[in-house]
């Protein structure tokens, strides 16, 4: 679906707000005009709050520091994810034994992201443009503070845990069918060009090598399989090397005091997600220095519709039962019949982990834990029990953010498919709400947390 | 040396009582742990003087006190009491450390606590009946206000239901007693003087039955346990460990003491209906414990059928089935003190003790990970998984007693098996499963409370692989009860005698 001329607009301007966030910020904070009824709906207060162009997450000073604190957290580890996953798509590709696939060149370390520094195509992040100085150094000394062998490192577990980037990639693959037709990016997969394009660059990469091409003769399928994944690793790197310079400056922007509120941080997300909505989603890869292109931008997959509603579906909503965060009898009916059903994400987790180490959840949780910004740790330290379960609390936190990050797509959605929180018109403002009411549905179910997170004590 | 056992603590809570009124009572608490101490090391010694090769009495004392009652003051040790008053100082030490240090009137608490202890250090180390008696009788008062005052919401009545039954018991225990010397016209209630009298065989079996009921309220058996769910459970965690672990010792005690050894041959008689009380007891004891939904109310359940085990062993009287019986009498002591103090730190942080409410409490970060841990060790303990010492115990039992009752030993064994599922049923629902979000915000557990189940836990181990170490002292004993015990052949012949000479 294209999108409305003003989104166009809106991603001309981007740039221009950018050193003056607020004025746009603030602007979608208007009482409307034209009352209509209060709704009825379970969460009414939450969709008052949106149609005031507020956020699910509460509106407190406590959210705000949660919430930034978190994304400056997740935006260092997904500095590495952004680039691993690009690594792994562009040069492992169909590597069948990648065991180095986490051990990123420094090419591609020092690759530049294309929304921060001095020749960012739209400077989102005031900072550099290649890897974050926090990462470095800890891809440098791990936790352990002390300069190893990388390798030791890895099997320690001292390293950024790609795990769960990974995991979030076969989320999105696995619950292929979302958003079609808008989604192009899915059934071009599918299509004789694609197949051609990777049948192209599965010959070259195994080129030298007769047992690996006898088998794809053998079984095609697989291997196109493989290579799908490939362009997943693809799609979520590039919309990930967006967003951690949005979170990056975000949390900046805090530090400066630009960012007072909790809708301040998700108009922020707003006027960023329309600014790189078209950015181009691709799958390039490169084999003895020529680059294939099994996607092509010229294919025209974007950010938005292609990788970003697709990511919001299938990792805040959707996902897979993790192993280890409960316990799950599909025979017993436990796991839902229809993928579209499936409500494990982040939006839903249960952050407490049981028994096992290493389920994606506290992987990610173990990453962000790494840099966390000192008022955040120094807030943790004064509940439940302090440093010794840092990580639940600040699980719970990041399931703030995200709930602050879904409120942002969902403003989006808004504002490039309906109507303005100020429309005049009383039926496009109850357009407006059943469009919230549709979206808060979804929170209706049990294992939800919004009604948890509406209670600062959730922790 | 012994009567430092009895009056070290005794005198300790005289200085306890006397303390400033208002000293805090984490110091109060301190002082009693530093006399408890004492006497624990004070143990140690006499533990390391003994000499395991002699079956009799060792390091006796006698003070002639009110001669023309019979009463001296007379105590000595053998492979029975030694461990028992092991028991008894190891789990006031760790009463104490279990005890909260803010502790309401804790001078009274402590005192009372100290008072105990050197109480059941008399009635284990006494020689003469009624020295015994006066011993065993003197736990009563203070059990009944430790229950009553810093009980939970039903300690009134679980105290008093306590109150009456242990004086019941008492009273049957003083009639038995009197009974005996009065009928054998010993010269006093010297145990040596009693030991060698004889009596017919339906005396015997008179008496017998009279003290068997007053010890079997006290251990407590089937049907007589009623008192013990209530007083268990209201009791708090430190009292309980010394109901479970150490009150209850002074009945298997008795029975080992008293009924076995002074009435051999109406034991033999009794022997086979005492193995079917006690399978009786045990199956009941398990059964009752799975229908339970609180989990100290479960674990005071498992008591009643562990307890059972002790009494298969003593119908059974093989020297095998005796060694197995004081060493479960010291198994359960430990068990039942580890189970009762994680129950004390579940409830303390989570605020519960339901089954249906208790869930996920292994999860490492919000849960009470190393508690359940302990408990699910404490479990593995009380149903006799091997390694630990509650498996050694029951293997010893069950080896020596099948030959004479293997119907009743059979059962017995049902009733580990049924142990299991009880403690299944606990662990599974309390340690595993998810954590509530909406609850899981228990405070942590801090390494003082977790030091008491660590030892336990060190004990239970220890003694589970090196066995040994637990079975060695009581097997001279064991051997000379057995001894004296005769066989039915050698009843029959000495009836057929006695007939004969009538003649």
């Amino acid at each position: 679906m294209p999108l409305p001329l003003s989104l166009s607009q809106e991603v001309l301007t981007f740039d221009v707000l950018v050193p003056l966030p607020f004025t746009r910020m603030t602007a979608t904070l208007i009482e409307p005009k034209t009352k209509i009824p209060p709704s009825q709906h379970e969460f009414a207060e939450i969709i008052h709050r949106l149609e005031r162009g507020g956020a699910m997450l509460p509106d407190t000073p406590e959210n705000l520091m949660q919430i930034i604190g978190l994304y400056k957290a997740y935006a260092v580890p997904m500095d590495f994810y952004w680039r691993d996953l690009l690594y792994i798509a562009e040069q492992v590709f169909l590597d069948p034994l990648p065991f180095f696939k986490y051990f990123i060149s420094q090419e591609y370390l020092d690759r530049h992201n294309h929304y921060a520094g001095d020749d960012a195509d739209l400077r989102i992040w005031r900072g550099q443009a290649t890897a974050h100085p926090e990462l470095i150094e800890f891809i440098q000394t791990g936790e352990v503070k002390s300069k190893l062998p990388r390798l030791l490192h890895h099997f320690w577990h001292d390293r950024i845990n790609m795990e769960f980037a990974e995991e979030c990639m076969r989320a999105m693959l696995w619950h292929r069918r979302m958003y079609c037709p808008v989604n192009q990016f899915d059934p071009y997969l599918d299509s004789e060009e694609y197949k051609q394009n990777a049948d192209r660059a599965i010959r070259a990469y195994f080129k030298n090598n007769p047992l690996m091409l006898g088998l794809y003769n053998l079984f095609p399928d697989m291997f196109l399989e493989q290579c799908r994944q490939a362009s997943y690793y693809s799609n979520l790197g590039l919309f990930w090397e967006v967003m951690a310079p949005v979170f990056f400056e975000m949390s900046d922007l805090y530090d400066e005091g630009k960012i007072a509120s909790v809708p301040d941080a998700m108009n922020f997300l707003v006027n960023g997600i329309f600014a790189i909505a078209g950015r181009p989603i691709y799958h390039h890869v490169y084999i003895r220095g020529e680059c294939y292109e099994i996607i092509p931008k010229s294919k025209g997959f974007t950010w938005l519709y292609e990788a970003a509603l697709p990511y919001v579906e299938a990792v805040f909503y959707r996902t897979s039962p993790f192993r280890g965060t409960k316990s799950y009898n599909a025979q017993a009916g436990q796991v839902p019949d229809d993928q579209k059903d499936f409500h494990y994400g982040v939006l839903y987790a249960d952050k407490f982990p049981v028994g096992t180490a290493g389920i994606p959840p506290t992987l990610l949780a173990q990453d962000m834990y790494h840099f966390l910004p000192p008022y955040l740790v120094e807030y943790y330290k004064k509940h439940c029990r302090g440093e010794d379960d840092m990580l639940i609390q600040l699980a719970v936190s990041f399931q703030r953010s995200m709930y602050c990050v879904t409120s942002a797509v969902i403003q989006a959605l808004r504002q490039a498919l309906l109507y303005p929180l100020d429309d005049p018109n009383p039926k496009h403002l109850l357009a407006n709400r059943k469009f919230f009411e549709a979206q808060i549905d979804r929170f209706k179910r049990p294992e939800a947390r919004l009604r948890n997170i509406q209670s600062q004590d959730y922790r | 040396m012994l009567s430092l056992l009895i009056w070290l603590p005794i005198a300790g809570a005289l200085i306890v009582g006397c303390l400033p009124a208002n000293l805090p009572s984490s110091k109060v608490r301190v002082g009693a742990l530093g006399i408890a101490s004492a006497v624990l090391l004070w143990t140690v010694l006499i533990v390391s003087q003994f000499n395991i090769h002699l079956p009799g009495m060792q390091m006796t004392e006698y003070l002639p006190w009110i001669e023309t009652l019979g009463l001296n003051y007379q105590l000595g040790v053998d492979g029975l009491s030694l461990v028992l008053i092991a028991l008894n100082s190891l789990l006031v030490w760790i009463a104490i450390l279990t005890s909260s240090e803010q502790t309401d009137r804790p001078r009274l608490f402590y005192a009372l606590l100290l008072l105990i202890n050197g109480g059941v250090a008399g009635a284990f180390l006494s020689q003469n009946l009624l020295l015994f008696f006066l011993f065993y009788e003197l736990e009563l008062v203070p059990f009944y206000l430790l229950i009553s005052i810093w009980g939970g919401a039903k300690r009134g009545y679980a105290a008093v239901k306590f109150l009456i039954y242990t004086a019941v018991s008492g009273a049957l225990i003083l009639a038995g007693f009197l009974g005996l010397v009065w009928l054998t016209k010993a010269p006093s209630f010297s145990f040596d003087d009693i030991l060698g009298q004889t009596l017919p065989i339906g005396v015997q079996v008179t008496l017998l039955l009279i003290l068997t009921i007053g010890f079997a309220i006290k251990i407590p058996l089937v049907p007589f346990h009623t008192w013990l769910p209530d007083t268990y459970v209201e009791a708090s965690t430190p009292i309980a460990i010394m109901l479970g672990g150490i009150l209850a010792k002074l009945g298997t005690y008795g029975l080992f003491r008293f009924c076995l050894q002074l009435f051999p041959e109406a034991w033999v008689k009794l022997a086979p209906a005492f193995a079917i009380w006690a399978a009786v007891s045990i199956i009941y004891g398990a059964v009752a414990a799975i229908a339970q939904k609180d989990i100290k109310r479960m674990v005071a359940y498992s008591s009643i059928g562990h307890m059972g085990y002790i009494f298969l062993a003593a119908a059974a009287s093989t020297t095998l089935s005796l060694v197995g019986g004081i060493s479960q009498m010291v198994a359960h002591g430990l068990i039942l003190a580890i189970l009762f103090h994680l129950v004390g730190v579940v409830e303390h942080k989570v605020g519960t003790r339901e089954l249906d409410v208790l869930n996920g409490l292994m999860n490492p970060i919000r849960g009470l990970p190393t508690i359940s841990s302990l408990l699910v060790l404490g479990g593995m303990a009380s149903a006799g998984i091997p390694g630990l010492a509650g498996f050694i115990a029951e293997f010893l039992i069950f080896q020596g007693s099948y030959a004479t009752f293997p119907l009743q030993t059979l059962l017995a064994v049902v009733g580990t098996g049924l142990t299991a599922v009880y403690f299944v049923i606990l662990l599974n629902r309390t340690c595993f499963g998810k954590l509530d979000n909406a609850t899981a915000y228990y405070p942590k557990v801090v390494f003082t409370e977790k030091f008491p189940a660590l030892v336990l836990a060190g004990l239970i181990l220890l003694l589970g692989v090196q066995p040994s170490w637990l079975v060695r002292w009581s097997e001279s004993t064991a051997t000379a009860f057995v001894a004296a015990i005769p066989t039915v052949e050698q009843i029959a012949l000495s009836q057929s005698i006695a007939t004969d000479l009538k003649q």
